[in-house]
This record gives structure tokens, C-alpha cells and sequence, in this order.
């Protein structure tokens, strides 16, 4: 990523940020709880990839937003 | 008995099958949430982030499809029928002949679609009874 191409981000990308931790967050218990209620190893072994990629995911959206955390303005802008 | 016939162990939470379904079907809907961010995104870096997060969310999605088809727990609707193909493929040709059509007018025979096309329109090799 370039930091020149940095923006503060809008309202919208904020919500859209939040809403997929939320759905990586939901997705990663759901895989978690199927993982260890299966007797199936090949399930078991798919949902233990998925909990990696998933968790990657939240680790990448998180650090979105610590990334455009300095450009936030503190006061609401025209 | 019934719940005896099954290779589930009863005292599960749930069936392994039902379980993935919802992982699977959680999985499609947060693609699509991740599309749509991707064409609201304003900040470039994003933009490319929501991107990639896509492309990911859709691979896995399709590893676990494949995974359930492997393991018969996903039917698939059934083989649609070569008369409605052929209908389809017919309409199409005309809908794109059509198209062409209008931006030819639109735009006086400029840019590429001013150009003859190399290949030959299309002629469907089916003649079916019910549609010609």
C-alpha cells in the first residue's frame, strides 16, 4: 500500500469496516464450534484453515482502521 | 429406529451437514457485503483492501462448496433441458444484434464497433421445430 494514496475514511467505509469485523468475528466461532463438534478430520482441517484466513482478515481490517486513525479529523467537517 | 440409522453422533449440537451449510451461507452473504464495500469504497487503500478481501471470502467459499459436493451434502438443481438452451442462445444473438444495432446508430459507425466483424453472425446449427 502506498501512503500517499491514503485518505481519511468516510462514515460509510467506517460502517462497512465494523460490519466486517462483525461478520469474520461470527464467521470464526461458527467454524470453530463446527470444528470441534465434527468427527469428520477432513471437516475439521477445513475449519481450522478457514479460522487462519478468517482471522487475517480481521487482523487486516483492524489495522484499516489504526492506519486511518491519525487522518480522522476530530471535528465535523463541511 | 430413525435417528439410530444415522452415522451422526446423536448427543452433536447439530449435523455436521447443517453446520457447514450455515457456514457456507454466511459465507455468501459476506462476499456480497464485501462487493458492495468495494464499490462504496472512497479511500483507495480501501478500496483494494475490500477488494482483496472479496477475492479471499470467494475462494474459501468455493473450497467449502466443493468440499460438501464431495461429501454429498449439497444437490445441485437439476441439468437445465438443450430446447431451453437453445431458446436462450437465440434470444441472446438477438438481444447482442440489437445492441449493436443501437450503438451503431448512436454513434455513426465510430470506434470498434465500426468495423466489420471477422467472423461470421452466428446461425444456431439446431433448427428446433418449436421456436423457429
Amino acid at each position: 500500500m502506498q501512503s500517499g494514496q491514503m485518505q481519511a475514511i468516510t462514515g460509510k467505509e467506517l460502517e462497512y469496516i465494523v460490519d466486517s469485523i462483525s461478520n469474520e468475528d461470527l464467521l470464526i466461532k461458527q467454524c470453530a464450534a463446527t470444528a470441534a463438534t465434527s468427527q469428520n478430520p477432513a471437516i475439521q482441517q477445513a475449519c481450522q484453515q478457514y479460522i487462519r484466513s478468517m482471522d487475517h482478515h480481521l487482523e487486516m481490517l483492524v489495522q484499516a482502521l489504526q492506519q486511518h486513525q491519525s487522518l480522522a479529523p476530530n471535528q465535523p467537517q463541511q | 429406529m430413525y435417528y439410530q440409522n444415522q452415522n451422526q453422533n446423536n448427543s452433536a449440537f447439530m449435523q455436521d451437514e447443517d453446520l457447514l451449510y450455515t457456514i457456507l451461507a454466511d459465507l455468501k452473504r459476506t462476499v456480497r457485503e464485501y462487493t458492495t464495500a468495494t464499490t462504496e469504497s472512497s479511500c483507495p487503500t480501501v478500496r483494494q483492501l475490500f477488494t482483496q478481501l472479496t477475492n479471499d471470502t470467494l475462494r474459501m467459499q468455493g473450497e467449502l462448496y466443493n468440499l460438501m459436493k464431495q461429501m454429498n451434502m449439497y444437490s445441485t438443481s437439476s441439468k437445465a433441458l438443450r430446447q431451453d438452451v437453445d431458446k436462450q442462445i437465440q434470444d441472446a444473438r438477438n438481444t447482442q444484434q440489437k445492441a449493436r444495432q443501437f450503438v451503431q446508430q448512436k454513434t455513426g459507425g465510430m470506434g470498434q464497433y465500426a468495423q466489420t466483424p471477422n467472423v461470421p453472425l452466428h446461425q444456431p446449427n439446431i433448427h428446433n421445430p418449436y421456436y423457429m
